[in-house]
């Protein structure tokens, strides 16, 4: 399979294209969204389509199990992510009633 | 079948990009991660989709909407200033992104001998070969993670209590 047909019917060009895709979606959403929520659902957008290229990869080099291994990983590190990031969001919008993150350059009081 | 799932996936995270509310931009993610959670399940790879559904379809969406909701800010706040000229170059920033990748990716000869090479399904990945592949080889990295899971509740507590 070669070409648009890869990408129609699931080859391995599909799959990364759709990770490449997925990744440029999460990139436009920190970059454009001001608020802090939104941007951390990009990164894990972001995060999302890594996996899809890793474990994409993994099926292509005949069903790898260490890529499901390294992506349980990182699926406890992006939990541990998203732990951390969440209680930030909530400990400045505590100091500055805001999410914005113009208004919350720093971390400061 | 790969084609439906590619579009939950992307429609689904292009909806997040464009709502104004944040709500409904959460379940517009989850679309998204339902929409991976299939292309996993096509690559054979079912533990994986099983992970997916619960750990980001289930336990981060579920925070990710516990804190939208807790902090009352479900539009987007009036910008302080507008910055018209970086948002149009952050914008042209991720188009490039994307399409210089797809480019790549098309013209890549390692990618199609890659794809050509493993067009056979391999078998199903089994939680048990997974599960002997991670305690024969990664039992430090399991210690690991569990310790920092560990790590991360208690920072996250830390951070959000106002008085310990």
């Amino acid at each position: 399979m070669t070409g648009m047909d890869a990408i129609l019917h699931g080859g391995l060009q599909g799959y990364l294209v759709v990770a490449l895709l997925l990744f440029a979606i999460g990139l436009a959403a920190v970059l454009l969204r001001r608020t802090m929520l939104m941007q951390f659902m990009g990164v894990e957008l972001m995060l999302n389509a890594a996996n899809v290229a890793l474990l994409a990869f993994a099926r292509f080099r005949g069903g790898d199990l260490q890529a499901t291994v390294f992506y349980l990983f990182i699926i406890a590190v992006a939990a541990c992510e998203a732990a951390v990031g969440l209680a930030l969001i909530i400990g400045l919008y505590r100091h500055r009633d805001t999410t914005d993150s113009d208004r919350t350059a720093s971390l400061k009081q | 079948m790969f084609l439906a799932f590619a579009l939950i996936t992307l429609l689904g995270a292009l909806g997040m990009l464009l709502q104004k509310n944040i709500i409904v931009a959460g379940l517009f993610m989850v679309a998204a991660f339902f929409g991976i959670a299939g292309l996993f399940v096509l690559l054979a790879n079912p533990v994986a989709a099983a992970l997916q559904l619960i750990v980001y379809s289930g336990a981060i969406m579920v925070l990710v909407l516990f804190v939208i909701m807790m902090l009352s800010s479900h539009e987007e706040e009036a910008a302080q200033a507008s910055h018209p000229i970086q948002r149009w170059l952050s914008l042209l920033l991720a188009l490039a992104l994307a399409a210089g990748g797809v480019k790549l990716v098309m013209a890549s000869k390692g990618v199609q001998m890659l794809a050509s090479r493993g067009a056979a399904v391999p078998p199903a990945v089994t939680l048990q070969g997974v599960g002997a592949v991670l305690f024969e080889g990664h039992l430090l990295g399991f210690e690991v993670a569990g310790l920092m899971l560990l790590a991360a509740m208690v920072g996250a507590v830390a951070l959000t209590k106002r008085n310990l």
